[in-house]
């Protein structure tokens, strides 16, 4: 539970030999296309600081030797240059760029699959949107790092390095001064990129307070009009822009500060090589190309300069989000298969719950001490009130979760000696809100069985009561149900997750009922449904309704982790306990909902 | 009212259908600045070319005629002082842009977040949220990108033309017009180029959308993956999308690495030419070296910031395209939360008279028919019937949510439509079946509703009157705990309470309650019950009704009926007639019969 916290608000990371380690690891797999992209980038760098070397060529060895055939000479060399340059350019932008979404397409797909195989502990305990950051903006930021945020470097490096030589060639004396006036440029960029990156991110956790406020100004309108909170409300979402305006206004101008620093100081180091050249020109050590060369470079070392400070201050957020990736692909899942497992081809016959504790967290038991035993094909409905512990069995009977006391037997095995995959595979689930996935109803069925049949796919639909009204819709089984399901009704997304449950054909069916009311038609339909689905198997419902609790062959009433009372339907309504109080609040609740008078008739039509 | 004023412009009225000049007058009060800016900008663009005519004075008066001394002391102290210049106000020129997008983006976030509170209901009804949201955030980045970036880079790229060849034709006249040759060809490419990238980009995102959509199913519906063992189809739908994404990447990428080659051999060719014909001429002496050597620099800062134009006047699309859906928000009239010409002073009393009230969302398409009954204050009225019988509609009526279409509503005598809409909803409070609760405390999610501080000992009251304190208590943050926050979740019956809590803080004459307590067990129903009831004290109060229980002592019951009130009275004087009323209570009486039926069944078998 800690591990998502404490990464959490991290922004910084350091680059240790570890995690570099790994990061090259990510490129290990398309080392071609880095050979490729840094050759490239190579030579556009090199052509970069090669051409002002030959303008300046055309000024000494032309103009002032006054050689025309020179002149011509160093043109077409010069636009050899920029053929070949832009070659080059079209290389690198194609090799890193498609690496670029290659290492972001693996990432993903390493880390989604990862997450399959975690336990559901793990989704408990960490909110989607942590897990979905780590596969969007963590994915980019990492990826960007590795590709792009290595040309960048690299091109910086050898744009200077070449120019440092040329410089050197053109006369080492005035180049010196250059030298010494890197580090100082560099140190500079590198503090304003960090600082200019803080704000930026500041600037960005604000205006998620910001969506934030508009989101809830806008749900919220009917509470906010009733109780006029209309200029309160201004006054501190006023706050929120105002922290936005003061981050990104600083963000802006630091960044508008940035480069003429630079420049100023590149100007300063340029006098100085002015005025130093104006002397060297004298003694004969300098030409007028060579002046105009060492102009262009100095002029133009902003830019690497500038590119590899960015690169740096964008390192340690990479690394942060590196840390976090890594963090997800190493997490172990908590349930999974023993070194050593039975083969089962079924898990049909008695299950038998001995001495079963599970606690989520320590100090706070859920399940303290189940025993039970259940025969195959037998029915147990699971009765009592919220919290009490009835979801945790059915997690544990689907082996989500394993307990952490005592043994949950198949057919007398200790059903940790399965497979997990056995174990699923032969489970069929109906949960209280049913999910169903985006995509066409007949999807949504086939799910429970990836090769079946259209017909098959009808079949179920048929014995899940469903058939009739996926016909009425507009284009039948091919309907799509909307993100999550939402074009359908609570009833009408039941019926299809009882029916995919049906194509699965499974030897365990469990079910959690639905508490919200859905009407008297689609009820009696998944009545019938959860009998076709339950006929010849071992089942457990988590009751609410009084017709499936009635016709259990068992029924559990289970508070505060514990079983209150255990038996048939007649013993426990005889014994006048907790279930009798239990059953008659629902028998008058069922009533007055299936006498309600305002519902009309035309309102439980289905569609 | 307010302390301060969040924004100095009614954006409203700003509005036209240009949206180029819609843009520039929603900066209003700004334009000082950013001219400001463009001035700046023009300065330091004009040193920095004024740096190459002195490099061509270095060149021509220094160096070729060998005139060193004090000629050089002053050429580089020029140097300097223009770098200085040109420096200093490049920066004043940023400053001044990103302080006008800036404070021009924070008064349209206020004016648009106070907009959209003020719109009226009637608006919210309609409206989707995640587009509403959307338009309030990623489009007014929009619009501050337009300010801060598009514009002020067209405008820098212009000026440094304009500057540049300016500089240009003062050197030489022909060489200026050979160097430009290229340059419609350079923005008609850019543009060309771009509309194609930002369609690609489009795409690009979308699938970026879909691939998280892909991936959130998956993490909500983690139980049913499990359940069905689905671990490696989801795998494999998955990498369909995720392998998608990489193909429309590459795509997007693959216009890039086409265009900007092209680009720079249509600039490397452009700049080659006038080098070779500069070279010539200086050649033949028709030029100075130094002219030639500030030439090429000029032409250099000519041709290369031309590739980007392209890109930013396709962006500055956008941009428009934001303002658009914005205005779309913006021209909806707000309602008036002060306007009206009846102010009483203090509490009003609670009489309420409805007039032949007639209420229609659409033409033709009445929820309320001809509604007509009075109830003296403190009176309990409760409304029953079916959904979507009209219950709902009249109690939005009494707030003003929405107006009568016709009839009159009268108030202690006074037509609510002449009390301004902030006194009228002073006066009433709603405690809704799943009321919504603010993401803060649950201590501020109380005194939510109330414009004043408020004693902790209040606040501890009214929860305890709300029968809410214990619950409360029991959270490790009390008071303080957030809404939502993780690990502390609110049942729909607490929430209930909490907005009991904040009804009864509020303290309002007029009260409307959705009772419906069906989710809940018995004995957080006989807790509501009684908050509910200690609520009601003193207090007239509209009771959308779903059970009889709740019914059986108010001083009048409406029984609805596709809008129409089919029956009115006290539940004594609808018992005696026979209709819905009846038939309804009779099922309560039948109940308990068929309980009492079924337990001795089970005795009997």
């Amino acid at each position: 539970m800690s591990t998502y916290h404490s990464l959490e608000e991290k922004d910084y990371g350091k680059l240790t030999s570890q995690v570099s380690k790994r990061l090259l690891a990510l490129l290990k797999p398309h080392w071609k296309w880095v050979v490729g992209f840094l050759l490239c980038i190579a030579i556009v760098s090199i052509v970069d600081s090669y051409t002002t070397f030959l303008s300046s060529r055309i000024i000494d060895e032309g103009i002032i030797a006054g050689s025309r055939d020179a002149i011509v000479k160093i043109v077409s060399t010069y636009g050899a240059m920029i053929l070949l340059q832009a070659v080059s350019v079209f290389g690198f932008i194609y090799l890193v760029g498609v690496l670029s979404e290659r290492v972001r397409y693996d990432l993903r797909k390493h880390m989604f699959n990862h997450l399959q195989q975690l336990s559901l502990s793990y989704f408990s305990q960490t909110p989607v949107g942590w897990i979905m950051s780590r596969l969007t903006s963590d994915t980019e930021r990492l990826s960007d790092l590795m590709t792009w945020g290595i040309l960048d470097v690299t091109w910086a490096i050898i744009n200077i390095a070449t120019a440092a030589v040329f410089m050197f060639i053109i006369n080492a004396n005035l180049a010196m001064i250059v030298i010494l006036m890197l580090p100082v440029l560099i140190v500079i960029a590198i503090r304003f990129r960090t600082r200019i990156l803080y704000h930026y991110r500041r600037s960005r956790k604000m205006n998620s307070k910001i969506t934030g406020a508009y989101n809830e100004g806008i749900t919220g309108v009917r509470v906010i009009k009733a109780l006029s909170r209309e200029d309160d409300n201004l006054e501190e979402f006023s706050e929120l822009t105002d922290g936005m305006y003061e981050a990104s206004f600083k963000a802006a101008w630091l960044s508008a500060l940035f480069l003429p620093t630079v420049q100023i100081i590149s100007a300063v180091g340029l006098s100085i090589v002015l005025w130093r050249a104006g002397m060297q020109v004298q003694i004969g050590n300098m030409t007028i190309g060579g002046i105009q060369a060492f102009v262009s470079y100095i002029t133009f070392i902003m830019w690497p300069i500038q590119d590899m400070a960015r690169v740096y201050a964008q390192m340690q957020n990479a690394v942060a989000s590196a840390e976090r990736i890594f963090n997800l692909i190493d997490t172990e899942p908590d349930v999974k298969n023993r070194s050593r497992t039975l083969d089962t081809d079924n898990i049909q016959g008695d299950i038998r719950f001995e001495n079963v504790h599970f606690h989520y967290e320590k100090d706070d038991p859920v399940i303290q001490g189940l025993n039970f035993h259940v025969k195959h094909g037998e029915m147990v409905a699971l009765v009592g009130p919220t919290g009490g512990g009835k979801t945790t069995i059915v997690n544990l009977l689907c082996r989500f979760y394993e307990p952490t006391q005592g043994t949950i037997y198949f057919n007398n095995i200790d059903y940790r000696d399965m497979k997990l995959q056995d174990i699923q595979s032969r489970i069929g689930v109906v949960l209280q809100t049913p999910h169903l996935f985006s995509g066409s109803i007949k999807d949504n069925i086939r799910y429970g069985k990836l090769n079946a049949s259209d017909k098959d796919i009808e079949d179920a639909a048929k014995l899940a009561g469903a058939h009739e009204f996926i016909l009425k819709l507009e284009k039948g089984y091919e309907q799509d149900v909307g993100e999550g399901g939402n074009l359908l009704s609570v009833g009408q997304k039941q019926l299809i997750s009882i029916a995919r449950a049906i194509l699965a054909n499974p030897e365990l069916f469990i079910m959690d009922e639905a508490t919200s009311s859905v009407d008297t038609l689609t009820e009696a339909l998944i009545q019938r449904g959860m009998e076709k689905l339950m006929e010849d198997r071992t089942s457990f419902v988590i009751a609410h309704r009084l017709s499936t609790i009635k016709r259990a062959d068992r029924i559990i009433v289970i508070e505060e982790g514990q079983i209150e009372e255990m038996g048939t339907h007649r013993e426990l309504i005889l014994k006048q306990g907790k279930y009798f109080n239990l059953y008659t609040q629902q028998f008058r609740h069922e009533l007055e909902t299936q006498y309600d008078m305002f519902n009309k008739p035309e309102a439980t039509e289905l569609v | 009212m307010l302390k301060k004023n969040f924004y100095d412009l009614n954006l409203s009225k700003t509005l036209t259908k240009n949206r180029l000049i819609g843009l520039l007058r929603m900066m209003k009060g700004y334009h000082w600045l950013y001219i400001g800016s463009t001035t700046a900008l023009a300065i330091a663009t004009i040193s920095r070319t004024g740096v190459y005519l002195v490099l061509r004075r270095f060149v021509d008066d220094v160096i070729i005629a060998g005139n060193f001394g004090s000629n050089l002391t002053n050429i580089i102290l020029m140097f300097i002082g223009l770098a200085l210049i040109q420096g200093g106000f490049s920066f004043i020129s940023g400053w001044l842009a990103s302080k006008t997008a800036e404070s021009a983006t924070r008064r349209l976030r206020n004016y648009l977040f106070d907009h959209l509170q003020r719109l009226p209901y009637a608006y919210h009804a309609e409206a989707k949220t995640g587009d509403l949201i959307a338009r309030s955030t990623s489009d007014v980045d929009a619009i501050n990108r337009f300010y801060g970036e598009q514009a002020i880079g067209i405008g820098r790229i212009l000026l440094m033309f304009i500057v540049n060849f300016i500089a240009l034709l003062q050197l030489n006249t022909r060489l200026a017009l050979y160097s430009v040759i290229a340059i419609p060809v350079i923005i008609a490419v850019s543009i060309f180029f771009f509309k194609r990238v930002s369609k690609a980009y489009e795409a690009y995102q979308e699938q970026e959308a879909t691939l998280s959509n892909r991936l959130q199913e998956n993490l909500t519906g983690v139980r049913v993956v499990k359940a069905f063992a689905r671990q490696g189809y989801e795998s494999y739908k998955f990498d369909q999308e995720n392998w998608q994404k990489f193909r429309l990447g590459k795509k997007l990428l693959s216009l890039h690495s086409l265009f900007w080659p092209v680009s720079d051999i249509i600039c490397g060719a452009q700049m080659l030419t006038s080098f070779f014909l500069g070279a010539v001429m200086a050649l033949n002496g028709t030029i100075t070296i130094g002219t030639y050597i500030a030439f090429v620099s000029l032409v250099i800062w000519i041709i290369w910031p031309m590739r980007g134009l392209g890109r930013l006047i396709v962006q500055t699309s956008t941009g428009m395209v934001s303002y658009h859906r914005i205005s779309e928000i913006l021209k909806q009239d707000r309602e008036s939360l002060t306007e009206g010409e009846y102010h009483p002073e203090g509490d009003l009393d609670g009489e309420i008279i409805f007039h032949h009230v007639r209420f229609q969302y659409e033409e033709n398409n009445p929820v309320l028919k001809d509604v007509n009954f009075t109830c003296q204050p403190g009176d309990v009225i409760a409304l029953l019937g079916s959904t979507g019988s009209g219950k709902t509609s009249l109690v939005n009526l009494l707030p003003r949510f929405y107006d009568a279409t016709d009839g009159q509503i009268t108030l202690d005598g006074v037509d609510i439509k002449k009390y301004t809409r902030k006194y009228l909803r002073s006066q009433i409070g709603i405690v809704e079946q799943e009321p919504f609760l603010f993401s803060r405390s649950i201590k501020e999610n109380i005194t939510y509703g109330v414009h004043r501080e408020v004693a902790v000992e209040e606040i501890i009251q009214a929860a305890k009157f709300a029968a809410i304190h214990d619950v409360i208590k029991d959270f490790p943050k009390g008071y303080d705990t957030l809404v939502g926050e993780r690990g502390v979740t609110l049942s729909g019956g607490q929430k209930q309470r909490v907005a009991i809590a904040r009804a009864l803080l509020k303290n309002p004459r007029i009260l409307i309650l959705d009772d419906s307590t069906s989710s809940v067990d018995t004995e957080t129903e006989a807790q509501i019950r009684s908050a509910l009831e200690h609520l009601m004290q003193n207090r007239t109060t509209f009771i959308i009704a779903h059970r009889i229980q709740s019914v059986m002592d108010a001083d009048l019951i409406l029984v609805f009926d596709k809008g129409e009130i089919v029956q009115k009275g006290t539940h004594e004087a609808l018992m005696k007639q026979s209709g819905m009323y009846r038939e309804i209570f009779d099922i309560q009486t039948r109940i308990e019969v068929e309980l009492e039926k079924e337990i001795s069944s089970v005795d009997l078998s």
